[in-house]
């Protein structure tokens, strides 16, 4: 049974103000600020209090339709979306419907087409607090969200798996963030919306998901329920559900007879926006390269492995160390260690590059010793773990935590252990396993813990083979 | 103090004279009139300290116009109390000309209505108490008239709120063209609609407010800044046959007299035809309902106006409930009405379609002014009709009154209304309509009336 489909993101956008007034936009704060205090007449939705359209939105927004290869429509206007909800100041949301910012777009994925229907900027409301949780005793409105600049990608159907879904929005963010309009490490949030329906049958729209992880369980979840129904002999119906990430379902939210009747019509107070060429220009020239093509160019230019070159795209830093990394130094090396054990460490504490010491010359000097055999490979990546963690300059950190230990002083450690313990080596040769531990602690013994256990362990059988 | 016919002469007089002595006397009138014609729904102390083109001269705002720490409501009773933080801008170019803000005037709830009629406090007609002073800026027109000095008021016109009581009040009401005056801080009725105008008692006096609040605003991105070109040498009137086919018989000539006598003063007149005005006030209403109904959506008893009692299981009971008990009849049928012609479905057949009717409207006016440098029409197809009268109207009888004042409305040009004689001792107007941004033009053909 074939599976279609479709999802729309959004994703808050990292401008300095609000995409209405002059509020400052919440998601660039390090700190949450106090409720409600981030606001203003226009952003609260008091009477008589007008929009203005905040043109680094625009920008935003024309950049990211230009990296999705969308038509930009040089005049596109707002309108509104009327539903009556406690987050809307004004019970009507301003969005673009009838000419969005950009449409007919296309993002490879796995080498696949994914279409892109249509790029469009619009406010968020403001958040609700539910007090005692979903159905408690109250709720309270913060109105430091109402306003925050969002931008809706909305795909075609054109997914065929939860798999294929999972990889676009992968792919999306990875995008977003070479635009510098996403960073997942800050407060942003990226929702999506899917539709999904089984070929021939009812579209069911999932609401809520964020995350690549959740819009898989998600759409896995819907499509066996649907595929269930199919099997029961019964049918889908036209709904609206809402993913419930504790529960890992479904549940069922609005059908298509209570489905709320936007009746959008044209903001009166925004009069439609001609972009003028030469911002369209301006942003084409500054698009940076994007993934797809690094991917390309990384196997190409610099021989690396397909695992390694889209594990380097995934975090931007890495992959400007890497280009930078490979001017000095073997880039196959350089490869290696970025998408590994730097990668790894990075991860394990939880840090972007960006917070740490690590510079270009540091990081090539690691490899370098390395490289000259000054450094074992237990050794560099202590040493990374060490700048990782610790901050400060390699040489410090070397004679700090006495990484000098190096590969041939290990051999010469064996030998000399093997020299002085004969009846331990001649019963290692006989198989006693007692033995073999003994002559390990000893070598560790001599080099003061520098290397591992394993290595050494390894670096005995070889030399008593 | 001597007895100043303008503003201008107010405002020297003021100069040199003992101005509390003034505002007391001023007072003590504004009392004496609201309690004779309820025009005003709050008052504020007058009191004078600034200097410019309007230095110490009474202004009023209509009720829907935002004053900074002065309940505005726009005439309702749902956002009864509501006190706005902040000056609408218009209001603040008033205080920063010198102008001294005397209260907020009556008018019909949200500007829903022709006769201030739809609202708690009904503003009479100084004329005739018995009758109508217009609406919705009735406040601002009947203060107008009755004041013994001459006076800014501050007013607001979709589809003829400013016109038609200054026609039947017999006084000065010019709506600008749509931009020209920032309407942040404006209550919206219809946001591709409403213009923020004056009522005064002479075309000068209009002349004059206008200068002071136009201008372009940053905070309404649909506000112009565009220059007003001079006026023409030559001056010739339209007259479009069908702004005569549904007027009073002694309406249209008394507008008629007026033409001649223009003539005879060296200004000759063509007849015309405007096409499309047959269509304009559906046209209008479906627009204007379309976007009122967005508008009001906010007024559901959040976070200001009244509220209802919490005893509603849910949120949407609770809007309901509000919005049921302070919404007035008129307020809810123009909900109703524009949420029908904008929902899917109905969408095509009744919004788009007025939008393309609005089009032919404005591609019909643009054609005449080829031709004219100004229409004249009458303002009102009839004199201020008494309350007896209105009760009697069906709304679609009561939304007819606007058929001579929507065309320009939709079409967001500046037109006039002059005073221009009298039929049963009631004030008549002609109505003077300019191409865009011929304000100029407008105001010198006004004072030749």
């Amino acid at each position: 049974m074939t599976v279609i489909i479709g999802l729309e993101t959004h994703v808050q956008l990292p401008t300095k103000s609000k995409i209405f007034c002059g509020c400052k936009n919440i998601v660039t704060f390090e700190k949450e600020p106090e409720p409600n205090t981030v606001t203003c007449e226009t952003c609260i939705g008091l009477p008589g209090a007008k929009p203005q359209v905040n043109s680094q939105v625009i920008e935003f927004g024309t950049r990211i339709a230009l990296a999705l290869e969308c038509k930009i429509n040089n005049t596109f206007s707002f309108s509104r979306k009327t539903y009556f909800y406690p987050d809307m100041g004004k019970n009507f949301q301003i969005t673009q419907h009838t000419i969005p910012l950009g449409s007919h777009g296309k993002l490879l994925v796995d080498g696949k087409l994914i279409r892109i229907t249509r790029v469009h900027v619009e406010e968020d409301p403001a958040r609700l607090v539910h007090i005692g949780g979903v159905g408690g005793s109250h709720v309270l409105v913060d109105y430091n969200r109402s306003g925050t600049p969002l931008v809706e990608i909305v795909t075609e159907p054109d997914m065929t798996s939860p798999e294929q879904a999972r990889a676009y929005l992968a792919t999306l963010t990875q995008v977003l963030q070479y635009l510098g309009v996403y960073d997942p490490s800050t407060k942003a949030v990226l929702k999506s919306d899917a539709n999904i329906s089984l070929k021939g049958g009812a579209r069911v729209e999932i609401k809520n998901i964020t995350g690549e992880k959740e819009v898989f369980e998600a759409l896995r979840f819907e499509m066996m329920r649907q595929k269930n129904l199919s099997k029961q002999g019964k049918r889908t119906i036209q709904e609206t559900r809402l993913w419930n990430p504790e529960l890992s379902v479904t549940q069922e939210l609005r059908t298509k007879e209570t489905e709320e009747d936007y009746g959008y019509i044209p903001e009166g107070d925004l009069t439609p926006i001609t972009l003028e060429q030469r911002i369209i220009l301006k942003e084409k020239q500054q698009l940076p390269e994007l993934p797809a093509q690094k991917y390309k160019r990384y196997q190409r230019d610099y021989k690396v492995a397909p695992k390694l070159a889209e594990a380097l795209l995934a975090d931007p830093q890495l992959a400007v160390l890497f280009e930078a990394a490979s001017k000095k130094i073997d880039s196959k090396l350089a490869a290696t260690w970025i998408a590994g054990p730097l990668k790894k460490t990075l991860n394990w504490n939880n840090r972007r590059l960006e917070q740490t010491d690590i510079t270009v010359a540091s990081f090539v000097s690691v490899l370098k010793l390395f490289n000259s055999r000054k450094l074992t490979d237990r050794n560099a990546e202590m040493l990374i773990r060490y700048l990782v963690a610790e901050g400060g300059q390699p040489e410090t950190l070397i004679k700090k935590h006495q990484l000098t230990g190096s590969g041939t002083d290990l051999d010469k450690v064996i030998k000399t252990v093997i020299k002085n313990n004969p009846k331990a080596a001649r019963d290692v040769t006989n198989g006693v396993a007692k033995a073999l531990n003994f002559l390990i602690g000893m070598v560790m013994k001599e080099t003061k813990g520098t290397v591992d256990a394993n290595t050494v362990r390894k670096a005995l059988e070889k030399a008593l083979r | 103090m001597g007895m100043p016919q303008t503003l201008v002469q107010l405002r020297t007089e003021l100069k040199k004279g003992n101005r509390s002595s003034f505002y007391a006397k001023l007072s003590k009138e504004l009392d004496q009139l609201n309690r004779k014609y309820h025009v005003l729904l709050e008052r504020t102390e007058p009191s004078h300290t600034g200097s410019g083109p309007l230095a110490g001269i009474p202004v009023s705002v209509k009720d829907c116009l935002c004053v900074k720490d002065v309940p505005s409501a726009a005439g309702s009773e749902i956002l009864k109390g509501y006190i706005p933080p902040f000056d609408a801008t218009a209001v603040t170019k008033v205080k920063n000309a010198g102008g001294v803000i005397i209260g907020k005037t009556a008018q019909d709830e949200f500007g829903f209505g022709s006769f201030s009629v739809n609202t708690n406090i009904v503003p009479k007609n100084p004329h005739d108490p018995t009758r109508s002073c217009g609406g919705s800026s009735g406040g601002a027109a009947a203060l107008t008239a009755a004041l013994s000095v001459p006076h800014l008021a501050l007013a607001e016109s979709t589809g003829g709120s400013i016109a038609c009581p200054a026609s039947f009040c017999g006084v000065v009401g010019m709506t600008p063209t749509y931009g020209l005056v920032s309407r942040y801080g404006l209550i919206d009725y219809a946001n591709s609609l409403d213009k923020i105008g004056v009522i005064t008692k002479s075309v000068a006096d209009a002349e004059l407010g206008l200068s002071v609040i136009r201008g372009y605003d940053p905070r309404d991105q649909t506000s112009l800044d565009k220059k007003i070109p001079p006026v023409p040498k030559r001056i010739v009137l339209g007259v479009p046959k069908e702004y005569f086919e549904t007027v009073d018989s002694a309406v249209a000539a008394a507008v008629w007299d007026t033409i001649k006598k223009l003539e005879a003063a060296g200004i000759p007149y063509k007849k015309v035809s405007l096409t499309a005005t047959k269509y304009a006030l559906a046209a209008y209403y479906i627009i204007a309902t379309a976007e009122a109904s967005t508008n009001l959506a906010k007024y559901c008893g959040m976070r200001y106006g009244q509220a209802a009692p919490l005893e509603q299981r849910e949120m949407n009971e609770y809007f309901s409930a509000v919005r049921s008990t302070y919404f007035s009849s008129e307020a809810k049928r123009r909900i109703m009405l524009g949420t029908f012609a904008r929902m899917a479905g109905f969408r095509d057949k009744y919004f788009l379609q007025a939008q393309k009717v609005r089009t032919l409207v404005i591609q019909d006016f643009k054609k005449v002014f080829k031709n004219v440098s100004v229409l004249v029409t009458p303002t009102m197809p009839v004199i201020a009709p008494t309350f007896a009268e209105i009760e009697q109207m069906s709304p679609v009888q009561h939304y007819a009154m606007d058929v001579l004042t929507v065309g320009p409305n939709l079409a967001g040009l500046p037109h006039l209304s002059v005073p221009c004689g009298t039929v049963k001792n009631m004030p008549v107007g002609i109505q003077i309509i300019g191409d865009h941004l011929t304000e100029a033009t407008v105001f010198s053909l006004g004072k030749c009336v």
